[in-house]
């Protein structure tokens, strides 16, 4: 008997260790991850998820550009126009670009539509939920609501820039489709150009609402915070001044340019080149913050790491400046020699903006903060927003254009012009100004519609006001997943 | 829970008391090597009890002292023993018919061919173990049919690129098989580490009836392999040593030479002008003679050496192998090496009731690699193509020579290499430990567990050098040095109650079993910057402080998944004529969202053996006939990442501070691709079995398809994975084996094997076709078909490409996506293999080769380097005849047209017939050896991949994408030599 309990005991033995409960052997969670089902349960967490809805704007295809994409808000509008030129240091893989043949089908393309709403996204999520909250941290929910409302509201125009085909105010023309809940089955309709501009303007002015009664100032903008890494109210009213001067809406441009001019004066000529270093915020309204371990930034224009001039800078624009006097000149340009140590002729004329922060001049790495909206382009704004309301106005535009260049180039001497020459003027100044910082295909899809590419073109020079191109096409896969979804003319 | 209890009772219910009589055990093996012989039949004469033998050949009946009992088994002569002793051993003659008597494991199931009603193919270790590749998965190309191995790399310890059985279920899944070692679950990614010297057998389960048995990770096969176990006797040892020499393939993608480059620069003309780079008439003709060969510069001939010593042997109780091994291959790109230590201990004891077996495995290796199969111009194997020609290695005073990295900005692929050493060092485990107990108070029911582990730690460092081009892009541009850590354990432990028995006619055996597996893998690893250059280690760090910018990075990650399981597993045979076997099994899974963690399978087979029928049993053309059918499913977990149904988010980075990002969308009705296979096939045995085959043909239909389900991108993605579509993978495959001449002196063996597979796209997502780059899958048409616009030549009056419309006969000089066709197929419908063996007293020839056809290839790597945009570099010599001028006739486009890479200019044929290996070998004759007391000694020189026919561009075709990228490390061509000697 006692044999067979033992005997038993092992076949039990035996089979005890396979029988597992169900439930927890297969009941694991996430150790190195968030699970969203169990999250956003207090401030802090949609903390987290605004600084992630920052951080959205590093991708490649917004603001950054590493490996594998185009930096559409950076250095594109400027590699598609007359500012840039192809050289023979490229890899071709943006040709699809700066030669205007992009397809509907075309990656990159696909990837400016993405990353633009993963911004959205991002923001979408941030909002979600959040007024649960609100009765017991209004102040603190306020300032998270308004910056993530900017930029959704900021990344919405950047894609209508892209893709609507037309930016008038009241245009009837295909806008974009405006996602303003996190819902991946959604499959919204483009509104038009009118319908988007309702809703990017009413995020904007929602944000300003909110930030007027917030628990603290938003980081780096309060007192003794200089860095200007977050949305702010002053870089609300920067992007509603851009946006007004798109949409033709003269008198808000003029309205909040000012705003942000009277807050954030110019700066001197001294000063000016340690914009560029990051070594000042002088000027800057809003710097968005590139570090070690970002993706780099204009990489396509200026890969400092590989010493790579990707696309460089064209005759017709060098010939705008003052090279001698204009303190533009030297802080965006160098003649830089070739070669990893930058030692081997033959030189050639690079845009280097995107060099290196102060610190690392010695050893340059490419990664400098992006500086989305600064006073000169505010004075830009509202001398072409006086220009075109003309009348009495014209000289008030006259005076920015002057004020402006007075303090970029030494010894100047203001100029007199109306019309279309301070037009003219005005626009060329923003070239000389805003070189690579992503303006001049969308200045000239505003106004002229028309480039001319007078150097460095091979056969690939001009683009005519009806050409397709100057709105990009939808992409393929949101055609087909999205049955509400329209394409551009011409695709 | 409540299902199994109930199985239970009832099993205890037939059981049925034990006779009072006395027992004879003993054990039944092969005359020939003395191997156990399963399933023998044991009878007691003129009565109509018996038994059959184990896996392990043994038996247990009970007898009175007179009686006599029968032994038989297909393909031996029967034999009469008295009951007289309680332990009775028994040799059995073999005679002929060996087919119906191999044994096919299924990993949980031991069965004889004759029982089996599942295709199971079946290669064993000796055949192949010879061949100089670290990676075991690389050996069975070619070796059974409907497994379709696409080797891609020649670098040393590279897996085999692709491995398919009966074609591709899957679209976004892995279709990788699952392998099992001595019953545990091993990752395919890490078999560098693993001696194939070790392996007995590999067992290919391709139909339901078997795949079934693995659940949830079975849809793709399983190839489920044995190690070498001791066996009953005099020890023996045994040494094999070999040494080979690895060279490159011929390459069939000619570029320019300095001489030709320089005239294409200066005198053609390019958007980037003539003359680019400005060369002066001096520059331009000392240049002109320079002709650097960056494939001589980057690869060299290659040694390989390796030695394996074993022993095995035992008695009745304990039996044991051992082996060690060294593999010391270096690669044929300089400074690439792998070299491998391995250690096996397998043991087995048996005392009445209970038997211990237990595998253990340490292997570790230390692979010295570089990058390949991308485009990144920092690659140093892209250098053999994109090189200009007139840019040497080293300058005259021995330095590295830049230029290359100044005229175009790809840096000096040497120095790249042998500065920027990556060194993976491996530790790789795998331990099994099973018990089995026959419980003593019910005949035929027995309990066994086995437990085991596969262990994997991958120690990885680089070091990139500061001097680098890849050093000027780390952080802080004074390059870096990385050290991470993967440990991966993966634990399976199965429990199983069987109860089998034989009564009159009817045999059947039943077993329930629980299985856990659960893998954890924890990763670590730092990337310090700012290296000093005096080390070459981590030594080399610069702490990083906020004004130096050298911060390192840290990362740390861990993830686990498991799966809990109880299944059934039954046989049942009548007459030993006709036989069924079938399994259920459900799986619940970690990954899968509450209320849906459990997933059904099930398979059932039936098998008929016509030869042991009355009308054919004298039949003197049909030796062996069986017909077998089978139906089953089986599922593929290869997707996505361990808490894919879960709506996760990861940490990210703005400003110095930490935030959280989406990174996975929440899936609460993701389940496993089901694959239900049905299959009818014959086994056959012709004259005497002088002619021996199978033919099998396959319907296997995926259900639940892998799909991204297209969202709209104002989601901020475009796709998410979803269950949704359906596919079909119909097949053929045929394998002949024929003794062509069997005589005592000299014989000549032939075998044939040849699948076709056709997929068909049953059901997409709701929408008719799928684009993803190249390829599309469309309802109707064959998986990852290919969808490209045609082109058609050259425009003669202004040098445009011309492109095929729509329609397929109107041509146009604009490129049009919506023009794009259906153009063929990557993955390769038609293939198989030739063996034959010949062999003369001790002489012995072998030879093998491989083919496939059916498929296209897109030559990305060809595509490079006739891109106008990239005459920076080294370009193909065939842009030597583009288009210049109006008239040229030539299939060269002017450089000035827009380039379009996804036209059906850069597609090829991928058909290749490959002598994959041939071996010439002498084994001496024993009587010349007895005085010196060594068993056996052999000798032999080998060839693999020694010629490939084929007109493909480039170094070879087997490309298991179906899209060739960058940096090529091809397949080598080695001749081995070696000799294998026996104490």
């Amino acid at each position: 008997m006692k044999k067979t309990i033992i005997k038993y005991g092992l076949a039990i033995a035996l089979v005890l260790p396979g029988l597992m409960s169900c439930k927890k052997a297969i009941d694991l969670k996430p150790t190195n991850n968030v699970d969203g089902s169990n999250f956003f349960t207090k401030i802090d967490d949609y903390e987290l998820s605004l600084t992630g809805t920052y951080s959205r704007l590093l991708q490649d295809s917004y603001y950054g550009n590493g490996n594998s994409g185009s930096g559409p808000f950076v250095g594109l509008p400027d590699m598609m126009s007359d500012n840039l030129f192809e050289s023979s240091e490229s890899l071709a893989n943006y040709q699809s670009f700066s030669r205007w043949n992009y397809v509907a089908d075309d990656p990159f393309v696909q990837d400016i539509w993405e990353d633009g709403y993963r911004v959205i996204q991002q923001a979408n999520i941030t909002l979600r939920g959040i007024d649960n909250l609100a009765a017991t941290n209004p102040g603190a929910v306020n300032r998270i609501k308004a910056q993530a409302l900017a930029l959704r509201a900021m990344a919405h125009f950047d894609l209508l820039r892209s893709f609507a085909e037309d930016f008038d105010r009241n245009s009837a023309a295909k806008g974009i489709a405006y996602t303003d809940k996190f819902d991946i089955e959604q499959k919204p309709a483009r509104l038009t150009v009118k319908e988007t501009y309702d809703k990017i303007e009413a995020d904007f002015k929602t944000a300003k609402t909110l930030m007027q009664a917030m628990d603290e100032s938003i980081e780096g903008t309060g007192t003794g915070g200089g860095e200007r890494s977050y949305i702010d109210e002053m870089v609300v009213n920067g992007l509603l001044a851009r946006m007004y001067l798109y949409a033709n809406s003269l008198d808000s441009a003029v309205k909040y340019s000012t705003l942000c001019i009277n807050a954030r004066p110019l700066t001197t000529r001294a000063n000016f080149p340690n914009i560029w270093l990051d070594a000042t915020t002088s000027e800057v309204i809003w710097s968005v913050k590139f570090q070690s371990l970002n993706a780099g930034i204009g990489d396509l224009m200026f890969y400092a790491v590989g010493n790579r001039a990707s696309y460089r800078p064209t005759t017709n624009l060098l010939n705008l400046y003052d090279q001698v006097n204009d303190v533009r000149y030297t802080s965006y340009y160098r003649n830089l020699l070739r070669g990893a140590n930058r030692n081997t002729t033959p030189a050639r004329i690079v845009l280097i903006k995107y060099d290196a922060k102060q610190a690392n001049l010695s050893k340059p790495d490419g990664i400098v903060n992006f500086k989305a909206l600064r006073t000169g382009e505010m004075y830009l704004i509202r001398a072409e927003a006086y220009a075109r309301l003309g009348g009495v106005n014209e000289a008030l535009g006259l005076a920015d254009l002057n004020t402006l260049r007075a303090a970029r180039i030494t010894g100047y001497v203001n100029q007199v012009l109306t019309g279309a020459p301070l037009l003219q003027a005005i626009a060329d100044e923003r070239r000389k100004e805003l070189a690579g910082e992503g303006h001049r295909f969308f200045d000239l899809k505003r106004t002229t519609r028309t480039i001319n590419r007078t150097t460095n073109c091979s056969n690939f020079c001009t683009l005519l006001p009806d050409a397709r191109e100057w709105a990009m096409p939808i992409p393929q896969s949101e055609i087909l997943a999205n049955t509400n979804a329209q394409q551009n003319n011409g695709y | 829970m409540k299902r199994l209890l109930l199985l239970l009772a009832c099993l205890i219910t037939v059981l049925s008391n034990a006779m009072a009589q006395r027992e004879v055990t003993g054990r039944v093996t092969d005359s020939r090597d003395g191997s156990a012989l399963a399933g023998a039949s044991v009878k007691i004469k003129g009565k109509n009890t018996g038994t059959a033998t184990g896996p392990d050949g043994r038996f247990r009946i009970q007898a009175a002292t007179g009686e006599t009992l029968v032994f038989s088994s297909i393909g031996f002569t029967d034999k009469e023993v008295a009951a007289a002793n309680s332990v009775i051993d028994v040799v059995l003659d073999f005679a002929d018919l060996p087919l119906l008597k191999e044994v096919v494991i299924t990993g949980y199931t031991v069965q004889s061919r004759r029982e089996a009603t599942a295709s199971i193919g079946k290669v064993s270790g000796s055949e192949v173990k010879f061949q100089p590749i670290a990676s075991f998965d690389q050996l069975l190309q070619g070796k059974t049919p409907g497994v379709l191995i696409q080797s891609q790399s020649g670098q040393p310890g590279a897996a085999a690129s692709n491995i398919t059985i009966r074609g591709k279920g899957s679209v976004l899944a892995s279709t990788q098989p699952l392998f099992i070692v001595d019953g545990i679950q091993v990752t395919g990614a890490d078999f560098q580490s693993i001696n194939p010297a070790d392996i007995e057998t590999y067992n290919v389960l391709k139909d339901a009836v078997a795949t079934a048995q693995y659940g949830s990770r079975g849809a793709n096969g399983v190839i489920v392999v044995t190690t070498q176990r001791g066996a009953n006797g005099k020890t023996k040892i045994n040494y094999d040593f070999q040494y080979g020499i690895g060279k490159l393939p011929e390459n069939k993608l000619r570029l320019m030479t300095s001489a030709e480059k320089i005239n294409f620069e200066t005198n053609y003309d390019h958007p980037y002008g003539m003359n680019f780079y400005g060369w002066t008439p001096e520059e331009a003709d000392s240049l002109s003679q320079v002709n650097a060969n960056w494939e001589e510069i980057m690869f060299r001939k290659a040694n390989t050496q390796q030695h394996v010593l074993s022993a095995t042997g035992g008695n009745d109780k304990t039996k044991f192998f051992i082996s060690g091994s060294v593999f010391d291959q270096e690669g044929t790109v300089v400074a690439t090496a792998l070299r491998r230590y391995t250690g096996r201990i397998n043991i087995d004891h048996t005392t009445n009731n209970l038997k211990i077996g237990l595998s253990t495995f340490v292997g570790s290796s230390k692979l010295t690699n570089t990058n390949e199969n991308d485009q990144f111009i920092g690659s140093p194997l892209n250098a053999i193509r994109w090189a200009n020609p007139y840019v040497t290695a080293y300058l005259p005073d021995g330095s590295f020579n830049e230029l290359d990295l100044i005229l175009q900005g790809q840096p000096n692929a040497l120095k790249e290499l042998l500065l920027n050493p990556s060194v993976n060092n491996q530790l790789k485990g795998i331990a099994a430990a099973n018990l089995e107990y026959k419980i003593p108070f019910v005949k035929g029911l027995s309990v066994r567990t086995n437990w085991g582990v596969d262990y994997t730690n991958d120690d990885n460092t680089r070091y990139i050098d500061k001097t680098t081009y890849l050093g000027s892009q780390q952080v802080g541009t004074q390059g870096s040095f990385s050290h991470a850590s993967t440990k991966r354990v993966r634990y399976t432990g199965t429990t199983s109650l069987s109860y089998g028995r034989q009564s009159g006619n009817h045999n059947y055996r039943l077993s329930v079993f629980n299985e856990y597996v659960d893998r954890r893998t924890t990763t670590f690893g730092y990337t310090g910057f700012g290296l000093i250059g005096l080390f070459g280690n981590g030594s080399d760090i610069t702490p990083g402080t906020p004004s130096n910018g050298y911060i390192p990075t840290v990362g740390d990650g861990y993830t686990e998944q498991s799966l809990l399981s109880w299944f059934a597993i039954g046989d049942y045979s009548y007459k030993n004529k006709y036989f069924v076997n079938a399994t259920v099994r459900r799986d619940g899974s970690s990954r899968l969202a509450e209320g849906n963690k459990w997933v059904n399978y099930g398979g059932i087979g039936a098998g008929w053996l016509l030869s042991a029928e009355d009308f054919l049993q004298n039949s003197k053309v049909i030796s062996e006939l069986k017909l077998k059918a089978s139906y089953g499913s089986a599922g593929n977990e290869n997707v996505g990442n361990s808490y894919e149904a879960r709506e996760l988010f990861g940490g990210t980075t703005y400003d110095g501070k930490g935030g959280l990002v989406l990174t996975n969308f929440e899936k609460p009705n993701l389940s496993w691709e089901v694959r239900k296979t049905a299959n009818i096939g014959v086994d056959f045995g012709l004259l005497k079995d002088k002619i021996t085959g199978s033919i099998d043909v396959y319907s296997a239909t995926t259900k639940g398809l892998y799909l991204n389900r297209q969202l709209s991108g104002t989601n901020g993605v475009n796709s998410i994975l979803t269950n949704l579509g359906k596919l079909r993978n119909n097949g053929i495959e045929i394998a002949i084996n024929a003794d062509i001449i069997k005589t005592k002196n000299f014989n000549w063996q032939l075998g044939f094997n040849h699948t076709f597979n056709k997929s068909e796209v049953l059901a997409l997502d709701g929408t008719n076709e799928n684009i993803s780059g190249l390829g599309i899958n469309r309802v109707g048409e064959k998986l990852n078909s290919i969808y490209l616009v045609r082109y058609a030549g050259v425009d003669p009056a202004n040098g445009d490409a011309l492109y095929y419309m729509a329609d397929g006969k109107t041509t146009t000089n604009v490129y049009d996506p919506n023009d794009k066709v259906i153009v063929g197929t990557f993955d390769p419908p038609h293939f198989g293999a030739f063996n034959t063996l010949v062999n003369y007293k001790g002489i012995e020839l072998s030879a093998q080769l491989t083919y496939i056809f059916g498929n296209k290839i897109y030559n990305n790597d060809r595509q490079n380097v006739e891109n106008p945009a990239y005459v920076i570099s080294n370009v193909s010599a065939d842009l030597l005849h583009e288009w210049q001028n109006p008239g040229d006739i030539t299939d060269i486009p002017s450089p000035f047209n827009d380039f379009q890479p996804g036209t059906t200019r850069f597609l090829e044929d991928g058909k290749f017939l490959r002598l994959r290996n041939i071996m010439l070998s002498y084994q001496v004759p024993a009587n010349a050896l007895s005085k010196a007391k060594i068993n056996g000694i052999r000798f032999f020189v080998q060839g693999q991949n020694l010629y490939t026919w084929s007109k493909f561009k480039g170094y070879d075709p087997e490309v298991a994408s179906g899209s060739l990228g960058g940096s090529q490390y091809p397949l080598l061509k080695t001749i081995t030599f070696g000799v294998s000697l026996g104490l």
